[in-house]
């Protein structure tokens, strides 16, 4: 009987969206997409007021933008912590290797098979795992997330980019020979651009596991500031509602990441196919 | 997680021909040689301080010696590490408590049910997204943000949720997996299932296919190459789910409860001994992926 | 604990195998002999002399035991008192049932190369290695009272979230670190250093000891009374556990051994464990001490601006449970 109300609510939004998606413009596309996430959110704050979820299992969602707010510095001292030391150093520190060594390993075919077969397999690794080690290593601070970051992020860019600067074709590599382009020209104007596409692949797949590095890095010890300490130490004193905030701040800044890479993609590799809508 | 996988030469990432060996035999070997002298150089500070405070010299060869040997090392030697893994694997009968075979067992069953549960998700919602549009408009950027949730940070609160609903044992930790695993099967079953063409389309319909026949005869067999490159993602990334779950949530046996009890307890050997055998777990199973696509394609006549 | 209740286990025999009662016991911590008592009532066979059905969940460095109980996948809890007193003020009715813990067995172990030597002089400016998931509050009850901030800066301490290991005091990434008599500091010594590089302070010796390892219900089980007498008979084949592991600290550890899942655990460690278990039981039969209860309630409002409680609690405890248990 209870769930007669929650049913309503899903069917309505549903109905709603269906309606909406005929049209198909960017403005209905992106608010079919906000009904869609707004009805979640009402179905799980009823969910929670009418089953009486205790709130050590589950907050409501007014209760966690209650404690946003109230938490505001805490969350923003994490913030800087986790995602902006820990996860973007170690994010652009990891990338920059990656693709320095794509490129010096470009020149090498016997370098290549080498590497590569191994890079496969360690990019398929649960890396996670070597947070305590690193934290052993490089002390508390967000130094030894960095470093966790930069093993996570490392293999994953770098078999990208060393598919994206094979990816020209022979007739374009015999046009920059037949005009007597040495290596650096050729790399300069015709097989980094074509890389592009690859490379950037690899950076988006890695925003969230930047992310995700950093934070599980910060269970193995830390100062007393970050969001994988503030998860963890939080649960220990039940104050649920500042978990889940820390969550939304992950989640919102994940997007936000994710999306300045594709934003930056568009601007770079907008001759390719894939970016025509 | 995707794109990049779909378009690397998949199909050849794991046939290595021996023409591969001696670059990966050298790239291996300077990385054991890199390895000795980084663990002789991390493990000194602490002979060093150890033999001030008892007061004696301590000479070249015998630091060399000691650090290559100690019982706690910062870094341990590559033959520390393969004696703890054959150890861990032929020490004793698989089912005892101390053997990494039976740890990796309860890692693997709850990889595999979370792979499974993984990828029906992600097959389903790329079939509903193919085929509604008010689905694929309300869905996708919702399956794009769900992976940025830390969900490894919140595992152990997954698993005290869902045990105060009474689910416990292998599946919390199978859930923690597919979480991570349906999204590379979402979107590249969702780019598979789009792949045939207008004019692909046009064919069937001229033959007056129905929706479902299009769906069997063209755009299922023409989405499998891209299902397969996405499979072999979504279960590496299935058993990283599966080691994290294991780590913080008090979970008892597992690759990941191994890690974990090395790590509270300083045996730094059995934390890279069990980091091995999930690298080792991965590899066979990213590989056994690949030998059912290549079976899977040549039989359909796909392999390109 | 010192008068054997061999006469409570025949009373248990004579009342026939009463309808075998299901509990669910969350452990604090990894199964270790720190809960050698449990164990040892399970392979006994007490709890099944006395008609208990006990299920024992071990814990980890991210299971609070308290949101576990909240969350109903358990019954009992072990939990530290400072702990369950806080979430008791966060709207969360934990009561405590029984004491099998006199002593505190939590200690700052510090490099004597650090030159510390008083806490109320040499803390300030230092490192300290401390855990948290509840456990944290001791130690800032601790510091409070010191007059410490624990904020970092020359005046007061730098706070580092300890992982689970001794590893941030060998490579001296702090000056101190947190360790119980039991565990750590064995682990410490086990690693190479000596008892004359380390300098330890115990909670008990600076006057700051809060009680541990208690059982923890919450108060709508206590309204059950079929749950209670459930409860009544737990307590009193734990206990009976507790003395037998104390009079065979090898054979208990064994026991642990076999129930520990991760085969991480040695026999040495846990024996070492089990006989610093034992003096920490020493002087309790499992009720708890009044005076024991306030000096805890004392410490934990004591300090400055940040109490670990605000006001002296309510009900936190019975003693109906005990009680009838040895009654």
């Amino acid at each position: 009987m209870s769930a007669l109300p929650l049913l309503g609510v899903w069917l309505g939004g549903w109905a709603l969206n269906i309606w909406l998606a005929r049209f198909d413009t960017r403005a209905t596309r992106a608010l079919v997409a906000v009904i869609f996430g707004a009805t979640i959110v009402i179905l799980w704050e009823m969910a929670v007021r009418i089953y009486a979820i205790p709130t050590v299992i589950l907050p409501a969602p007014s209760q966690i933008a209650d404690s946003f707010v109230a938490n505001r510095s805490i969350l923003w001292t994490d913030f800087v912590q986790t995602i902006l030391r820990g996860a973007l150093t170690g994010w652009v520190i990891g990338a920059l290797a990656a693709i320095l060594t794509a490129i010096a390993i470009d020149r090498s075919p016997f370098l290549q098979r080498g590497l590569l077969p191994i890079g496969n397999f360690v990019a398929a690794l649960p890396i996670v795992g070597i947070a305590p080690i690193l934290v052993m290593w490089f002390g508390f601070d967000w130094q030894s997330k960095a470093a966790v970051v930069v093993v996570m992020v490392f293999f994953p860019i770098l078999v990208n980019m060393v598919a994206g600067l094979k990816a020209t074709d022979p007739m374009q590599r015999d046009l920059m020979a037949s005009w007597a382009a040495p290596y650096g020209a050729s790399l300069w104007k015709l097989r980094l651009p074509a890389a592009m596409p690859f490379l950037f692949n690899g950076l988006k797949i890695t925003t969230t596991l930047a992310l995700i590095g950093a934070i599980v890095a910060e269970f193995f010890g830390s100062p007393t500031r970050g969001m994988g300490f503030r998860i963890s130490t939080a649960v220990g004193r039940l104050d649920l509602p500042l978990v889940w905030a820390e969550i939304v701040v992950a989640a919102l800044a994940g997007t936000l990441f994710y999306g300045l890479v594709a934003l930056i993609e568009k601007k770079v590799t907008f001759w390719h196919p894939s970016q025509r809508t | 997680m995707t794109d990049a996988v779909l378009n690397a030469p998949a199909a050849r990432r794991l046939r290595l021909s021996t023409g591969d060996l001696v670059p990966i035999l050298t790239v291996l070997l300077v990385i054991m040689a890199i390895w000795y002298v980084a663990a002789i150089r991390m493990n000194a500070t602490w002979e060093r301080d150890q033999a001030a405070r008892a007061g004696v010299e301590l000479t070249l060869p015998d630091l060399v010696s000691r650090t290559l040997s100690q019982d706690r090392p910062i870094l341990p030697t590559p033959h520390q590490v393969a004696q703890g893994l054959w150890e861990g694997v032929t020490g004793q009968p698989v089912t005892s408590r101390r053997s990494l075979v039976w740890h990796g067992w309860v890692t693997l069953s709850a990889t595999l049910a979370g792979f499974a549960i993984g990828t029906g998700a992600g097959i389903l919602l790329a079939v509903g997204i193919v085929h509604s549009r008010s689905m694929d408009q309300s869905v996708m950027p919702w399956a794009v943000a769900s992976q940025t949730v830390p969900i490894l940070a919140i595992a152990p609160m997954v698993i005290v949720v869902l045990a105060s609903t009474g689910i416990t044992g292998l599946l919390p930790k199978a859930v923690i997996a597919a979480w991570l695993s349906f999204f590379p099967v979402l979107v590249g079953m969702v780019k598979g299932l789009r792949t045939p063409d207008a004019m692909q389309l046009d064919q069937l319909r001229s033959w007056s296919a129905g929706r479902a026949q299009i769906f069997w005869h063209l755009r299922l067999p023409s989405s499998l190459p891209y299902l397969f490159a996405s499979l072999k993602v979504a279960i590496a990334a299935a058993l990283v789910g599966t080691i994290v779950a294991e780590l913080p949530s008090g979970a008892t046996a597992g690759l990941g409860a191994r890690l974990l009890s090395g790590s509270y307890y300083g045996q730094t050997v059995q934390i890279w001994s069990a980091l091995f055998a999930a690298a080792i777990l991965a590899g066979v199973l990213v590989a056994l992926v690949g030998l059912i696509e290549r079976a899977t394609l040549s039989r359909m006549g796909l392999t390109r | 604990m010192r008068h054997l209740m061999l006469s409570a286990a025949g009373l248990a025999l004579m009342a026939g195998a009463a309808k075998a009662d299901d509990l669910t016991l969350q452990l604090k911590w990894v199964t270790q002999a720190q809960f050698a008592g449990y164990y040892v009532a399970q392979d006994q066979g007490f709890y099944e002399e006395e008609g208990v059905n006990v299920t024992i969940l071990p814990g980890g460095p991210d299971i609070a035991p308290t949101q576990v109980l909240a969350g109903g996948g358990a019954d009992v809890v072990v939990e530290w008192m400072p702990a369950a007193l806080a979430a008791r003020e966060r709207g969360l009715p934990l009561v405590n049932i029984a004491q099998p813990f006199k002593s505190s067995g939590m200690m700052l172990t510090c490099l004597a190369e650090t030159g510390i030597t008083d806490p109320a002089t040499d803390f300030a400016g230092k490192t300290l290695g401390v855990w948290f998931s509840g456990n944290e509050y001791p130690f800032l009850s601790w510091m409070n009272t010191l007059g410490l901030s624990t904020e970092g800066g020359p005046e007061g301490v730098t706070v580092l979230k300890q992982g689970f290991n001794v590893d941030p005091l060998l490579q001296k990434q702090a000056a101190c670190i947190s360790t119980m008599t039991y565990n750590e500091y064995g682990q410490v010594l086990d690693a190479g250093l000596t008892e004359d590089d380390l300098i330890t302070f115990k909670y008990e010796d600076q006057g700051v000891a809060t009680l541990e390892d208690g059982l923890y219900v919450l108060e709508s089980t206590l309204e059950d009374s079929e749950k209670v007498t459930s409860l009544v008979r737990f307590v009193r084949a734990s206990m009976r556990g507790w003395e037998w592991a104390a009079e065979n600290p090898e054979e208990a550890a064994r026991i642990v051994l076999e129930n520990d899942e991760t085969g991480a655990q040695t026999l040495e460690h846990q024996t070492r464990m089990m006989s610093e278990i034992a003096l920490l039981l020493e002087g309790s039969d499992g009720t708890l001490d009044e005076a024991d209860y306030q000096r805890t309630v004392d410490i934990l409002l004591a300090g400055g601006s940040d109490p670990v409680i605000s006001a002296a609690p309510e009900g936190a405890w019975v003693s109906t449970i005990t009680d009838r248990a040895f009654d």
